[in-house]
């Protein structure tokens, strides 16, 4: 297993000074920000400062904040969007960690048949058969409800395998142990495993985290009611606050809407960057 | 075996597990849900249950709305909590839609899962599938009004305005000899136009023929310090369906699609080449400006209120907003027409409100009594006031010109003069196709490639032509009797 | 017609037992061809043998025989593993067999399946399920909300490929000839020489004549139908355009991050965030920077460089590039996380060794650190793809939605407009299909060259 901070390595590739790799870096940073900073400009300004192409902050953000969050109801987007990735990332964490589970420690008749049915889903993208999809969760009569972007998404083979190969990189000990104490898997589960998971759990929240809450295309196509979109989904009717394109209102609701995902991955930079790496060395 | 039976028993407890979910963060999301309490507009509709009072259940009717920008989802919202101040039994909900295209596809989905709207609001497009649209049992979906309110002429005292509906819009609504839907939003395409520019230009009165703004184009060209091109409208196929209106050309056969179905569309007629390649041939002289997508109404109005062009061809639905927000002297003139042919007329767009069929009487003459307040004169005029819709009944129109508006805002009469003036020929009421939806995109679609890839425009109509008529066939070969 | 199938799997069933089979006996040699016909078959009857109905083109016959030869080798596979367990020859890998022989926790039978139940419900209702409707329906005409629906078979697939047959046959075998005389070239060269660079180049070659063979096979539209080719070439483009520019994006900037510096972390971070972002904002944040009317890109080009751009969505390369830049801008966090993540698995003495013979960054680079990549390369090689696939259609949805003419409407916003836009449920599922086929053999391709089982960041 490999740490992932090759700031204290003593020993390094490089030789030479260092300043021109910080202006290199600074550079980097700043091109990388650069479309961020611009829509933060943006967000500040109305579209008559915006068509005279102002570049200092404008006089607009108070009103545009209001007509986003309060007019349109952002907030509201906001809110679906939090729920479905809390659900989808805590039912998704709990349905990998059950299936990893019995993968690792239960022997079984048609074992290799759950196995391969699972490992088959790997190759098969929600996108390719969304037309399919589209049609028979909408035949259940969940279009525009909380169900339809939360139930489909709720296993994961990504999920189950992560676990898998968690749980089978650790000691054999441990479960001989509880086995002694009479365990059964669920305590197994929650007494010894989580514990000794923190890190892949981590680094499987933030994935899941940010891949929920930045889906786009099935909630454009299930969700259709404007009081149950969700944030990405609901960026599309903000281009048009009251007749025309305006582009200040966008970009606060661009912005806005990354909050969440950013705080989620930067607040939990450190376990996932370990659980990553736990993941990547086989 | 056992194992399958586990299987199918765990999926049946999810399934009944999401349902139960699914009910209970509704209503945490009504309760947990400040912001949008604090908004006034919406308060009246996210608390339903104040409203029903101490009296009994209030008998609900969901009203599905393709709005969802301030102006007319404020509207609607608005009217609907004043009706249910008045009727306090009834407790009509707006639910909102970011496009015609959803609110179709989403209530055809609900149709099919037995959760239908009692009021749907579609686009004039979708008349015909709203006419073939059936449910699993094969019966209609919709109702029409005029056998509803079946010669009533109040319903819960509210009077029928039905019948007081302008002309323009009965003809085009009117199917098989019966007015199915009821009118709201209908508009015209008219041409603003930035009179600062053109005065400068030496022109004093607004183009009125193609060859007009032509000659105004290059008369703007040559300005100094004018702006980057001359003139743009949306590439959405209304405006050429407009244009084969004006011209007296049909799209589809049979009468448009009004004496018996369409089974045919003409996307390689005369009045199709002459309007196309009229605008390919601004376009090319760079006097219109495309602003590089489909059905784009924002993006060529910004172009017209930055001023980078001096005239825009757009819906008159959007007349009072240019009138408050243009920098400039805007004024509105008719769409300019092919001065080669003869003018037959121009017709509307916009959308009605459906209503479904198979209520109990109680309701649908709640949704009934609703969709004629809805359109009273009060409310049609500040309709048209607020937006630039036509006023939809004659008494509204009466009344508006009684009150002095259309001096005040002359720029709002444009629409109504406009529609006035057309024959009431198959032509100039618009076509009534199956999937017209998908044909308009076909339309749009092969514009855009005549606009930018600069190929042939009679090849690529002609393959249009043939890729719609392959659509519309396979529709009827699905929908039709 | 069907016959003449029939025949040929089971003479396909006996070869392969005569060239791929060590213990040949008569019942090996009679199960093989009866399972190669019964496999075969399933396709034809499930499908009510409509490819051989007589008002059928040419190429519904060949899709026909295609699905039988797929059914006959399938067959064939699972055939040959059972004659492998009887001799021994289990060819399981190791690491599969010892997971599915591990475990030990002793407790009733029904623990693990109550374990596993949620997941399997769920992958069976919403991927399985939806998986082989989009087979069902993709042989049919229908739309959302119609009465009736009409059984179209192939209809909609010869739609999408060209007329003639003998050019859907011929190009693939060209294709695949030149990919192993190539490869054969190859075996037969030593490092260093003139033959083995020529050899590099017909590898090359050959591996771009697979993407011409694909792109001929297709239909170049007319008569009402797509013009298939031009959404291969826009999907081939764009995808190509991500990935490219995004992973050497993200190794540049992970080679320069990686260095040991004061404020290394914080560095980090600045450079990775952009994974939180979605494809959707980042569609926002490029729409505002290349709009025509208020974007900064166009203004700045005018008023700096005196350069007049045209709208960037009625340029074909403008649009394509714009669509790259804001998806190559997206995914740039999570390449350049990777490869930092990589860089450790570089053996630091190979560097130093390196470094000690005098070579020069450049050299050291390429000699020693690239191939020590090659593993994490490979996996953001696929998951870039499978990203520049599907993730970016929210992206094209916010900057061109497909324009100009099409130019930028890729496989999957393709498959929305026809079949959600445009309602035609069938076509949108034909070309599913065929997307579907795309993501098998490339994850295939991963499976077998990489063997890890583990991907990242997906679903």
């Amino acid at each position: 297993m490999m740490g992932f901070n090759p700031g204290v390595r003593k020993r390094t590739w490089f030789r030479g000074r260092d300043w021109p790799y910080h202006i290199a870096l600074i550079v980097t940073a700043l091109g990388i920000a650069f479309p961020l900073l611009y829509a933060t400009l943006i967000a500040t300004q109305n579209n008559t400062e915006i068509f005279s192409f102002k570049m200092t902050p404008g006089s607009a953000l108070a009103s545009n904040f209001e007509s986003v969050w309060f007019k349109r109801d952002f907030a509201g987007a906001m809110w679906n969007s939090t729920q479905q990735a809390l659900y989808v990332t805590t039912g998704k964490t709990v349905l990998s960690l059950m299936a990893g589970l019995a993968f690792v420690y239960f022997k079984f008749r048609g074992k290799w048949l759950v196995f391969f049915l699972v490992l088959v889903t790997l190759m098969m993208p929600t996108e390719v058969m969304i037309l399919a999809m589209f049609r028979l969760v909408s035949g259940f009569g969940w279009q525009d409800t909380m169900a339809s972007i939360v139930v489909p998404f709720l296993a994961s083979a990504t999920g189950a395998f992560l676990f898998r190969q968690h749980f089978s990189n650790m000691p054999v000990e441990l479960l001989e142990a509880s086995q002694i104490d009479g365990a059964t898997p669920v305590k197994f589960l929650t007494r010894v495993l989580i514990p000794l998971s923190w890190n892949v759990i981590a680094a499987l929240f933030v994935i899941q985290f940010v891949y929920t809450w930045n889906m786009f295309l099935w909630p454009s196509l299930i969700i259709r009611d404007e009081s149950a979109q969700v944030t990405q989904v609901a960026l599309q009717t903000l281009t048009n606050i009251d007749g025309a394109l305006t582009y200040g209102p966008l970009m606060l609701s661009a912005i806005i809407a990354s909050v969440p995902p950013a705080v989620v991955f930067l607040l939990m930079q450190k376990p996932f960057m370990s659980g990553f790496a736990l993941g990547q060395d086989k | 075996m056992k194992h399958r039976l586990l299987i199918l028993l765990t999926i049946l407890a999810m399934v009944a597990a999401a349902c139960g979910d699914d009910s209970s963060t509704e209503t945490t999301a009504a309760g947990d849900q400040p912001a949008t309490t604090q908004a006034p507009d919406t308060a009246t509709t996210a608390a339903p249950a104040t409203t029903a009072g101490g009296g009994g259940e209030a008998i609900n009717i969901d009203f599905w709305v393709a709005f969802s920008d301030e102006a007319r989802l404020g509207f609607s919202e608005e009217k609907a909590a004043a009706f249910n101040a008045k009727h306090p039994e009834y407790n009509v909900e707006v639910t909102s839609f970011a496009s015609y295209n959803d609110a179709f596809d989403a209530a055809v989905l609900a149709v099919d899962s037995g959760e239908p709207p009692e009021i749907i609001h579609f686009f004039e497009a979708a008349t015909r599938q709203a006419l073939d649209a059936v449910d699993a049992s094969g019966n209609p979906i919709f109702k029409s009004v005029t056998d509803a309110i079946g010669g009533r002429t109040d319903i819960l005292g509210e009077p029928v305005v039905l019948d007081d509906v302008v002309d323009a819009a009965r003809n085009y609504y009117t199917v098989d000899g019966s007015f199915y839907s009821m009118p709201w939003n209908t508009s015209t395409t008219v041409m603003f136009n930035n009179m600062d520019i053109l005065n400068a230009a030496g022109i004093t009165e607004p183009p009125a023929t193609w060859g007009e703004v032509e000659a105004a184009c290059e008369a703007i060209a040559a300005l100094p310090d004018g702006p980057s091109a001359c003139i743009t409208w949306p590439n959405h196929s209304w405006f050429v369906e407009q244009s084969l209106g004006q011209q007296g050309e049909l799209l589809g056969n049979n009468d448009n699609g009004r004496s018996d179905r369409a089974t045919e569309v003409y996307l390689t007629s005369d009045g199709m080449l002459n309007y196309v390649n009229w605008w390919k041939g601004l376009s090319d002289s760079g006097y219109y400006t495309y602003t590089g997508l489909q059905r784009d109404w924002d993006g060529t109005s910004n172009a017209y209120l930055a001023e980078e062009v001096a005239m825009l061809i757009y819906s008159s639905s959007d007349t009072t907003f240019f009138d408050t927000n243009a920098s400039f002297t805007n004024q509105a003139s008719f769409m300019p027409y092919n001065e080669n042919v003869d003018y037959v007329g121009n017709l509307i767009g916009g959308a009605t409100l459906w209503m479904l069929d198979g209520m109990d009487a109680a309701q649908e003459d709640g949704a009934l009594a609703f969709l004629n307040f809805f359109s009273n004169p009060e409310n049609a005029a500040e309709w048209h006031q607020i937006t630039g819709y036509i006023p939809i009944t004659k008494t509204a129109e009466a009344q508006l010109v009684a009150d002095g508006w259309y001096e005040e805002s002359p720029n709002s009469k444009v629409a109504s003069d406009q529609l006035a003036a057309a024959e009431n020929t198959p032509a100039s009421l618009g076509a009534l196709l199956g999937n017209f939806v998908g044909i308009r995109d076909i339309i749009t679609g092969a514009i855009e490639d005549i606009l930018v890839n600069d190929v042939d425009v009679t090849e690529r109509l002609t393959q249009a032509n043939e890729e719609a008529n392959r659509s519309l066939s396979e529709y009827e070969q699905l929908f039709g009797g | 017609m069907l016959i003449i199938g029939l025949i040929g799997a089971a003479g396909l069933g006996f070869l392969y037992v005569r060239f791929f089979i060590q213990r040949r006996t008569p019942i090996r040699y009679a199960v093989s061809s009866v399972a190669a016909v019964g496999g075969a078959s399933v396709t034809p009857f499930a499908m009510g043998q409509c490819g051989f109905a007589p008002e059928t083109t040419g190429v519904d016959r060949l899709l026909a025989y295609g699905l039988m030869a797929v059914g006959a080798a399938v067959a064939l596979v699972i055939v040959r593993s059972f004659f492998d367990r009887r001799d021994g020859l289990s060819n399981e890998s190791d690491a599969f067999a010892g997971e599915i022989r591990s475990g030990g926790y002793r407790m009733g039978w029904w623990v693990p399946w109550v374990l596993l139940a949620p997941t399997l419900a769920i992958l069976v209702v919403f991927l399985y399920t939806p998986a082989i409707q989009t087979f069902t329906l993709s042989t049919r005409l229908t739309r959302l909300g119609a009465p009736r629906s009409v059984d179209v078979c192939f209809r909609n697939f010869s739609e999408l490929l060209v007329a003639e047959p003998w050019r859907l046959v011929a190009y693939p075998l060209i294709a695949i000839g030149l990919v192993y005389g190539a490869r054969f070239w190859l075996s037969r060269t030593s490092p260093g020489t003139w033959s083995r660079r020529g050899a590099d180049l017909a590898t090359i070659a050959a591996a771009l004549s697979v993407f011409i063979a694909l792109y001929a096979m297709f239909s170049p539209g007319g008569g009402g139908n797509v013009d298939f080719r031009a959404v291969y070439l826009t999907t081939v483009i764009i995808s190509v355009g991500v990935v490219v520019v995004g992973m050497t994006l993200g190794l540049a900037v992970a080679y320069l991050a990686y260095r040991s510096l004061r404020g290394g972390s914080a560095y980090r971070t600045l450079l990775i965030w952009p994974y939180a972002i979605s494809p959707a904002v980042a569609g926002v944040l490029f729409f505002m920077i290349f709009d025509p009317t208020a974007g900064i890109f166009t203004h700045a080009m005018e008023s700096w460089f005196g350069i007049d751009v045209p709208n960037y969505r009625e340029s074909t390369l403008l649009a394509q590039t714009a669509i790259i830049l804001a998806s190559s801008w997206k995914i740039l966090g999570y390449n350049i996380l990777f490869y930092l993540a990589g860089f450790q698995s570089v053996s630091l003495d190979q560097v130093e060794a390196a470094v000690i013979d005098g070579a020069s960054p450049w050299q050291r680079f390429v000699k020693v650190v690239w191939p020590g990549l090659s593993p994490i390369t490979f996996f953001l090689l696929v998951t870039n793809l499978t990203y520049a696939f599907f993730e970016i259609y929210a992206t094209i949805d916010f900057m061109t939605k497909g324009a100009p003419a099409g130019d930028t409407s890729v496989a999957i916003y393709e498959i929305i407009r026809i079949g959600v836009n445009n309602g035609d449920l069938g076509r949108g599922a034909a070309q599913s299909v065929l997307l579907f086929i795309a993501v098998i053999g490339i994850t295939l391709w991963q499976f077998r060259t990489s063997g890890r089982r583990v991907t990242y960041g997906g679903a």
